[in-house]
């Protein structure tokens, strides 16, 4: 279950909405921030605190795609591969990563460090590649780059 | 007024509806898929579509509510192509494997693309593949087959109001689910397998087993489990049930059923039912025939009779047998036996609170029509949980909550919790002086009725003690109230002072004009009362003790009935054991098992001279018993039931039972041969004597049951009974001190013996569990799934346990349904001096974990 500040938080969240259901999202982000992704653990807890039925909430959770339903490394890097990162090299960078830290789309480092997700547009086209480094934004990326800022996450 | 022109045919509508239903109601069928006259609107797969003049584009008939003037068109080329092109959309991922579907033949996709589909898709991309899941012991989902109409989910949510399924994954990877993606863990109503519109959601229980077409006959009939009396369509191929179907618009449940009706069907096909009738001979019960079992009974019960009088012969009548079984079994009890010992299991509850309800209020108060709830602006639930004991009242309960009723709970109802507007619980046992001091708090804020001498006494005479609650709040909710509806579960009767509990509920009634409702476990109670199943009633509610009753069914029964009121059922039992009773007749119950303190009930019962039992399993009685009659089961047979609104409804045969007889037949034969004769040639023949004989069943015919809704009194004259004095108040409360008692449960998925030899409902619930609430579980240090060893001052046997977050601290819950480990083996009981209901309180118990118990803890 969450500890007492987080409860506090989700209820900070309802209080701001007549219905209970227009505090899920917020609150799935949180449960996320605390669980590191929405295991059925997470959404119970959500559920519970909400007072919503469980099968709604996961209903809600799994339409989005910035909600995790495994688990995730420490750090999450969300790599752009559309076209303007594409032109520029964002292949490049997948490769890197793989060869590297042998880190592939959709998977997790052995050591639990990182985690790589392929996203579609961040809106940095004009800097591009970009990716999000949890919540940190990189863009301008390049091989050279991209190790010295992964380095910056342990 | 509102006139609409559809297809060229002018419509006048009284009221706003939308198009789709306007046109049905003209007779015209626009073709539907997400849409269900029984779920709210949704308007998501547009094969509605329907053409309005001066709308530019097609319009949904479902979702376009009828205007004024409105012109409308509902097939042209334009809307073919439209629907066709919708049907080739859905069918890129719905897989075209029919031949394997067991909705083929009734699939509503199936038919739509055979009248509009394209007999060819364009489009090449590959089908999305989701596996089967066979993960749940009832369901069988086919998410490949999902068209995302979101039917199930709707009737989950909003008419089930469970909530367990939603649509998971988003574009064309959407399907339902519920929570745990494997198993439902639901209350397996199955209402969203029968709004499924294709294939995606199947039932286990005869998967692959047959076709719809290949259904031999369907017969309407009555669900044999509670007394909700929900209508139920059975359908048979090579004499046995196929599967049990609700059908929309047929019977008061419109549509839906619970798992017990919709499930519980298949003890009729049971390889363990009796076969054929036993005799005790050397000790044992050996195979006999139906004569020399019938000969032996009448010799045996007339020797009992001559020697020791009539008074020492008792029967216990049942519940779940007909009407009619039950008129013959109190006659064959008084005419032929000479005795008004005749009791049943409904003492423990129902029979007990209706009598001193209308005693005081009047015969037909506690009447309440299901859809009376349903309407009601506030509603009392006091001991016991509607949405378990009697589902489809409890869903009527849900309804009027969604539609802004107040629902106040005094204790327990799980099934409410997310639907209730205060519950209050009071210390254990205490529920009476909460009523009486809620009772004296309204009686003070309402002008006095005057009406009813014994009531407005009883309440001047309230002491105004309390039972250490608030109630200002559940006061409140009751004054603001403009139709109330109060309903009533058998716990608050099984109290040594239970009358003084029910006397203050007749007291709110009364006060607050409020409807009653009793919660009723069995499917005839209500019929079993009628009937004259009771030591000091006759049929239709006449006292045994007036002379110018017994002379008129005298006359007609052309003999003499005894004039002093018979044993009550506990005391009947006391009388075996003490001696008095020599026989006892038993038909369709099972006493060793079904009464508190069973194994001295058991004893009590292996001591008589003879016992006699009818039934369609070797039950815990059964076993003991000197002679065993195989009856017929509720599929097998024709009969009415009498629901707990008194609806009358029919019962009509399925399927055959070659070796099994019906109960009033195998009563009639004992009857002829203990000299009393009855010539009834089939039920209705028995019928037509109740309709004679009955004040409350005048005139009625079979023919008048099935053509329309008979409710009670038919015809018929209730008495305005009364209680002009009431018993002087009882003692004192205990003070219950114990840290923990248990008490029983009632749950959803079974009843007792029958349910126990339904596979289906053993699936969904597999054993008996021991419900605690998570601060005593703490407290213990046990957890969720432990096995545990359960004991009081009767005896122990280990259960799991299951840790039940709306629970309170100081009781555990605890069922009567499974082999051995009932709970009413663990308790001992007190009468009520006044109902004669055992009051079953204050049974002090331990649990303590076992040993070996963490190999069954991680079983969740
Ligand atoms: S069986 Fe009933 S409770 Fe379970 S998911 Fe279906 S509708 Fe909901
Ligand atoms: S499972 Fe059936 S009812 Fe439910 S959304 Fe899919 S097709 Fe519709
Ligand atoms: S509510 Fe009662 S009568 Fe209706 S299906 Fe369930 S058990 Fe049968
Ligand atoms: S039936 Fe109207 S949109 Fe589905």
């Amino acid at each position: 279950m969450f500890n007492e500040t987080v409860l506090k938080e989700i209820d900070g969240i309802r209080a701001k909405y007549p219905d209970a259901r227009s505090a899920l999202l917020p609150s799935l982000y949180v449960a996320q921030r605390e669980f590191g992704w929405l295991s059925p653990e997470a959404m119970t807890c959500v559920a519970k605190t909400l007072n919503l039925p469980e099968a709604m909430v996961r209903g809600t959770a799994s339409f989005y795609a910035m909600f995790r339903h495994n688990p995730v490394g420490r750090n999450v890097i969300q790599l752009c591969t559309n076209v303007s990162c594409m032109i520029l090299g964002s292949d490049r960078l997948l490769d890197l990563l793989k060869s590297r830290f042998d880190l592939e789309p959709g998977e997790t480092t052995k050591d639990g460090r990182f985690s790589l997700v392929i996203m579609e547009c961040i809106g940095a086209c004009g800097t591009a590649p970009a990716m999000l480094v949890n919540t940190d934004f990189h863009d301008n990326l390049t091989e050279q780059n991209l190790e010295e800022i992964m380095g910056k996450y342990k | 007024m509102i006139t609409i022109t559809i297809n060229g045919k002018n419509i006048k509508l009284d009221e706003p509806m939308s198009v789709l239903k306007a046109a049905g109601k003209a007779g015209i069928k626009i073709p539907t898929l997400c849409h269900h006259d029984a779920l709210e609107t949704y308007g998501g797969c547009r094969l509605c579509v329907v053409e309005v003049e001066r709308m530019p584009k097609l319009q949904n008939a479902c979702t376009l509510i009828a205007a004024d003037g409105m012109v409308i068109t509902t097939e042209s080329e334009v809307i073919s192509k439209v629907r066709r092109g919708i049907l080739e959309l859905l069918l890129i991922n719905h897989p075209l494997d029919c031949p394997y579907c067991d909705k083929a033949g009734e699939c509503e996709l199936q038919d739509l693309v055979d009248k509009y589909g394209p007999t060819v898709g364009r489009y090449t991309e590959i089908k999305r593949k989701v596996p089967a899941s066979h993960k749940d012991e009832i369901f069988v989902r086919n998410m490949d087959r999902c068209v995302v109409c979101t039917r199930c989910v709707r009737m989950c949510n909003k008419v089930q109001g469970a909530s367990a399924i939603d649509i998971i994954g988003r574009g064309n990877k959407s399907r339902m689910e519920p929570f745990s993606s494997a198993s439902f863990n639901c209350e397996y109503c199955g209402n969203c397998l029968s709004v499924c519109p294709v294939g995606a959601i199947l039932s286990r229980l005869y998967l692959h087993s047959f076709r719809p077409w290949q259904i031999d006959r369907e017969v309407e009939t009555v669900c044999s489990y509670c007394g909700v009396g929900c209508s139920v369509v059975v359908q048979v191929r090579d004499d046995s049930i196929k599967r049990v179907i609700p059908r929309f618009g047929l019977g008061l449940n419109n549509g839906l059923l619970c798992s017990r009706g919709r499930f519980g069907y298949e003890y009729i096909n049971s390889e363990e039912r009796l076969k054929e009738p036993l005799i005790r001979k050397n000790g044992k019960l050996e195979k006999s025939t139906w004569s020399e079992a019938i000969d032996f009974t009448a010799k045996k019960l007339t020797e009992i009779k001559n020697s020791h009088g009539g008074d020492a012969v008792a029967g216990i009548a049942s519940p779940r047998c007909t009407n009619e079984d039950n008129y013959v079994f109190q006659k064959f009890m008084r005419m032929a036996c000479g005795t008004n010992n005749i009791d049943s299991v409904s003492r423990m509850g129902f029979a007990s609170a209706q009598k001193y309800l209308e005693d005081l209020l009047g015969q037909g108060v506690t009447s309440n029509m299901i859809s009376g709830v349903k309407n009601a602006d506030t509603i009392l639930v006091v001991g016991g949980d509607p949405t378990a004991v009697n589902p489809i009242l409890g869903l009527a309960v849900r309804e009027a909550a969604r539609n802004g009723a107040a629902v106040a709970v005094i204790g327990e109802a799980k099934g409410l919790e997310k639907f209730k507007t205060l519950k209050v619980v009071p210390p254990v046992f205490r529920e009476a002086e909460l009523l009486e001091s809620l009772l004296s708090e309204v009686a003070e804020a309402k002008d006095p009725r005057n009406e009813r001498p014994a009531v407005d006494q009883g309440i001047s005479q309230l002491s105004g003690g309390s039972a250490g609650v608030d109630t200002g709040e559940l006061k409140k909710i009751l004054l603001d109230g403009k139709s109330i509806s109060i309903i009533l579960g058998s716990d608050l009767v099984q109290r040594a002072n239970g009358h003084r509990a029910l006397f203050a509920i007749a007291g709110l009634t009364y006060m607050l004009e409020a409807r009653l409702t009793l919660l009723s476990d069995r499917p005839n109670e209500q019929g079993l009362i009628d009937m004259g199943c009771l030591p000091d009633t006759l049929p239709g509610g006449r006292p045994v003790t007036v002379h110018d009753f017994r002379d008129k069914f005298e006359n007609e029964w052309n003999g003499t009935i005894p004039e002093n009121e018979g044993l009550s059922l506990l005391e009947i039992i006391e009388g075996a054991e003490n001696g008095n009773i020599k026989a006892l007749y038993v038909m369709g119950e099972n006493p060793a098992f079904n009464l508190p303190d069973s194994s001295s009930a058991r004893k009590a019962l292996e001591s008589l001279d003879l016992l006699v039992v009818q039934d369609i399993f070797l039950t815990e009685t059964a076993e003991i018993a000197d002679v065993v009659f195989p009856s017929s089961g509720w599929a097998e047979k024709q009969g009415t039931y009498t629901n707990l609104e008194r609806r009358i409804q029919l019962l009509n045969k399925a399927v055959g039972a070659s070796s099994s007889m019906e109960d009033w037949k195998i009563l009639k034969e004992v009857s002829i041969k203990m000299g009393y004769q009855m010539t009834y040639s089939s039920a209705e023949d028995v019928m037509d004597e109740i309709a004679t004989v009955s004040p409350l069943y005048s005139d009625l015919t079979y023919r008048e049951i099935s053509a329309g809704h008979c409710l009670w009194p038919y015809h018929g004259k209730p008495l305005r009974g009364e209680i002009n004095e009431l018993p002087a108040s009882a003692e004192a409360p205990e003070d219950y001190k114990e840290d923990l008692y248990l008490v029983i449960d009632k749950p959803l998925f079974h009843s007792g013996s029958l349910s126990r030899k339904s596979p289906a409902l053993r699936k969904i619930c597999p054993e008996p569990l021991l419900r605690i609430g998570p601060g005593h579980a703490q407290k213990l240090g046990l957890k969720d799934g432990d096995l545990v060893d359960v004991s009081t001052s009767k005896g122990g046997f280990d259960v799991t346990l299951s840790v039940d977050d709306c629970l309170g601290d100081g009781k555990v819950y605890l069922s009567n349904n499974f082999e051995d480990r009932g709970v009413l083996s663990l308790m001992g009981y007190r009468l009520d001096p006044v109902t004669k209901a055992p009051g079953i309180e204050g049974c002090a118990v331990k649990i303590q974990k076992k040993a070996d118990s963490s190999a069954g803890s991680d079983k969740s």
